[in-house]
């Protein structure tokens, strides 16, 4: 963030929390526009304020390149605001506004890494103005019209002078309008149509957020000269936003005349020469530092526009709530190290067991609060989705249903944010792949000619399963062994493979179906991408398909990552959690189970099935005395539809645990790559290694 | 970061300041005393699988776990068992705290910079990168280490 001052950092947070919200809310609009096809007066007004905020506030952090973009599509939606011109190429329209509003976001992005330079916009600027000239010529005549009214209604007033002269006007703004600088641009950009000659102080207000303050105190000033009567101009200013009063100073007028606006502050004609109240440009240099309270307010203020509906809504540094949820993680464990304590063995505390009942009780609603602050709907990183899917159907001309279902589906802030580039890649992967490339391909297969991607969530025992399903063409399996095998990644008999396996091949490194590589997909790549990010936050990605039917792509993911049922296990001195859901089952090894092939692995057979053992000692270097598989106990764990035994010395009990994650000196010699996720500390303060059971077996 | 660290260093060598010591064997070593958190006894460690000898395992300090590592196998020092004298020294570098496990921890002691001098510059013979300065005072040679090198490296 080295981009910003100091004492600026807390607003760079709010900043892109706001902007990055905003320009959703964008999307959803000209989402919901363009299948409505037609903009409602409502529409415009949002986009104009979204854009307008984006602007203000990107002016704030001295983030010129995005305010000058969101300006110039502020410009353009007020256009069609104001002069509701003819909109003749609305395509064209939409395409410039959705390029815009990916650049924003990808500036968004960049502007959170350190080495944040500002990448140039003229170039989707100048499209866009150019755009609004057309609109403009387009729309001229009712513009005209426009013009012509006013200057009826004020052709009463006293001409206050020739329109040869120059005319200078002071405008004040609403003491708490906020950006006054910006409400002075607005006013600049509304009359500069009627104007010969246009200039004002200070002259910096579009780049200069300071110039507010400057306008604040001695009012802003515009010299013109009308095209017609200044009568005109006058009259633009005082319909402006947020205009409280404006003096007319002239030169060389001859008498003062009163003019009265609204009910408001009368305005008084100065005979003083315009120099005396203009600020000078020089006056408002960079010195004077934003006022970080003042721009908070702005900030608060912007936030509290949104809507009255969210003001029951508070947004919270996520760093305070993982802070709570250290803190009830702790409570949980020191409970149960009073509650369990060693010293209270063998006595009867009749009415402390009650009070520790009690304790417990309150610790479990606590831990579900805390819990259930950090659930955030799914429903964001779904919506997200429909902007793919409408980019893709224009390009790829194909003809989709996005349909949701249970996107109200709570997870973890933390996994949502690691849930949106997978959900992308696989919504894309079903759009471009899934689906038929033509609606005669539907149609012959007896499919309606509109393909559905269905987006479901659900809960279902700690879990939250995400189904991305199309109703496409299905992965034919023969295909899919054909490019395996060319790509020399088959590890078995071509005949051994399940379907299951064969679909989850897609998944791996390397591996694309589809022949051409397209802009979506194709590269083989995004799949595999899909299961690491996925399984980073401790989840699992499965397929399904049917050929000709369609494919699903069935994400597991924990509903929170800090707290899991785990069995504990010992080895020797050490004890490890095996998170519950990863185990099938437990058992002392029978006789006859056993089966060692010819390189002396060492396999378990089990209900005809054969599995492979891992000795946890011997793949941890651990010294233990149970090193008899007869004497210890065997467990059957499965990831990802590869199971495996792990062999331990016995099983200690069940215990819901709290995730710590390793300190960074143990993450830098891998011992996440070994098969540890994390550790845990038990009720007795003793620390314990969570398994990883995936990278367990897919490392030994 | 680096640089900052250097030059803290370089204030240390210009300006002196406190050094808590403690000895492995009979040689006395030091570290600064703004790295120090605190200093607690040998409690029970949770041994860490596939990582380096030198780190023991894990620690729980208040609900925080943090790893210890061993100054002796680090130095190459033949390890010995835990008596009631070892200690471990809890050091944060840059928000990362590690235990280090030493024999005893002796004092507080005020370095001034007269008694300070840099570590001799020869490459070949000045192998020990742990060491970041020497301090000589009352007829004692005490080493102070590097925590920055002894941590990240």
């Amino acid at each position: 963030m080295s981009k910003f001052e100091s004492g600026m950092e807390a607003m760079v947070d709010m900043y892109i929390y706001e902007t990055t919200t905003l320009l959703e809310q964008l999307d959803q609009i000209l989402m919901k526009t363009e299948t409505a096809s037609e903009f409602e007066s409502e529409d415009i007004n949002e986009i104009f304020r979204i854009m307008h905020t984006i602007k203000g506030s990107s002016a704030m952090m001295g983030l010129e390149n995005i305010a000058s973009l969101a300006h110039a599509i502020e410009d353009m939606f007020y256009i069609i605001r104001e002069d509701k011109p003819v909109i003749k190429d609305i395509k064209k329209l939409y395409e410039l506004v959705f390029n815009a509003s990916d650049l924003l976001k990808a500036e968004i992005d960049l502007i959170q890494e350190d080495e944040y330079t500002a990448t140039d916009f003229s170039a989707p600027k100048d499209n866009i103005e150019v755009y609004v000239t057309v609109l403009k010529s387009g729309g001229a005549e009712p513009v005209q019209e426009e013009k012509a009214a006013p200057k009826a209604e004020t052709s009463s007033a006293p001409a206050v002078s020739s329109p040869d002269d120059e005319i200078s006007v002071k405008v004040m703004f609403d003491d708490d309008c906020k950006m006054e600088n910006l409400r002075a641009l607005i006013l600049i950009n509304k009359i500069k149509d009627d104007c010969e000659k246009i200039s004002f102080e200070p002259a910096d207000i579009e780049d200069n957020p300071d110039s507010a303050k400057v306008i604040i105190e001695n009012g802003f000033l515009v010299h013109f000269k009308s095209h017609t009567t200044p009568d005109v101009v006058i009259s633009g200013i005082e319909e402006a936003l947020n205009v409280k009063s404006y003096e007319i100073i002239e030169k060389a007028a001859p008498a003062p005349i009163e003019v009265k606006m609204d009910e408001s502050a009368p305005v008084k004609i100065k005979m003083e020469q315009p120099k005396v109240t203009a600020p000078k440009a020089e006056e408002a240099p960079k010195e004077a530092s934003p006022d970080a309270s003042n721009n908070v307010d702005h900030i608060n203020n912007m936030l509290q526009n949104k809507g009255g509906a969210k003001q029951s809504l508070i947004s919270v540094n996520l760093n305070k709530l993982d802070q709570l949820m250290d803190m009830v993680g702790e409570i949980v464990i020191t409970e149960a190290m009073v509650t369990a304590n060693p010293d209270l063995k063998g006595l009867h505390l009749d009415n402390f067991q009650k009070a520790a009942r009690q304790l417990r009780k309150l610790t479990d609603e606590l831990q579900d609060i805390v819990m259930s602050i950090r659930m955030v709907p799914l429903s964001g990183a779904f919506n997200k989705m429909t902007r793919i899917v409408r980019d893709m159907k224009v390009k790829l001309n194909k003809e989709i249903n996005l349909v949701f279902e249970g996107e109200e589906t709570e997870v973890d802030k933390s996994i949502i944010d690691n849930l949106n580039d997978p959900l992308m890649h696989m919504v894309r992967n079903s759009v471009d792949h899934g689906i038929e490339d033509t609606a005669e391909d539907r149609i012959n297969a007896c499919k309606p000619p509109v393909g559905t991607v269905t987006l479901s969530a659900y809960n279902s025992s700690g879990e939250v399963i995400i189904v991305v399903s199309d109703d496409g063409r299905g992965i034919d399996t023969e295909k899919v062994l054909a490019k395996a095998k060319k790509n020399g990644l088959l590890t078995k008999n071509e005949k051994d493979y399940t379907d299951k396996e064969i679909y989850n091949m897609v998944m791996l490194p390397g591996f694309s179906t589809n022949e051409v590589v397209t802009e979506f997909s194709g590269r083989g790549v995004g799949m595999d991408v899909v299961r690491k990010n996925i399984e980073k936050i401790g989840g699992s990605v499965s397929v399904d398909s049917k050929l000709g039917e369609g494919t699903s792509f069935i994400i597991k993911i924990p509903l929170s990552l800090a707290i899991v049922d785990g069995m504990e296990v010992s080895v020797g001195r050490s004890i490890f959690t095996i998170p519950i859901s990863s185990i099938k089952e437990s058992f002392k090894l029978k006789q006859g189970q056993l089966i060692r092939d010819t390189e002396d692995n060492e396999m378990i057979m089990i209900r005809g099935e054969c599995y492979p053992l891992i000795r946890l000692y011997d793949i941890y270097g651990l010294e233990t005395d149970q090193k008899d598989l007869y004497g210890g106990i065997i467990i059957l764990v499965e990831a990802e539809g590869r199971s495996a035994c792990i062999f331990a010395d016995e099983l200690i009990g069940e215990q819901q645990v709290v995730v710590k994650p390793f300190s960074p000196l143990l993450n830098e010699f891998n011992v996440k790559q070994n098969g540890m996720a994390g550790c845990t500390i038990l009720g007795d303060g003793s620390i314990t290694i969570i398994l990883d059971v995936n990278n367990i077996i897919s490392n030994y | 970061m680096a640089a900052e660290n250097f030059s803290e260093s370089n204030n240390f060598f210009n300006e002196g300041g406190e050094v808590l010591l403690f000895s492995i064997d009979n040689k006395i070593y030091g570290i600064e005393i703004e790295y120090v958190t605190e200093i607690i006894g040998v409690q029970q460690i949770t041994v860490v699988p596939k990582v380096p000898s030198y780190i023991k395992g894990v620690i729980n300090i208040r609900g925080k776990v943090i790893p210890v590592m061993s100054v002796r196998n680090r130095f190459g020092i033949e390890e010995r068992d835990f008596d009631e004298r070892t200690c471990i020294i809890v050091v944060n570098f840059n928000g990362v705290a590690v235990g280090i496990i030493v024999d005893r921890v002796k004092e507080v002691f005020n370095a001034r910079p007269k008694q300070i001098s840099n570590t001799p510059d020869f490459k070949n013979v000045n192998k020990n990168r742990f060491i970041r300065y020497i301090i000589n005072a009352n007829d004692e040679v005490k080493l102070l280490l590097d925590i920055k090198t002894l941590i990240t490296e």
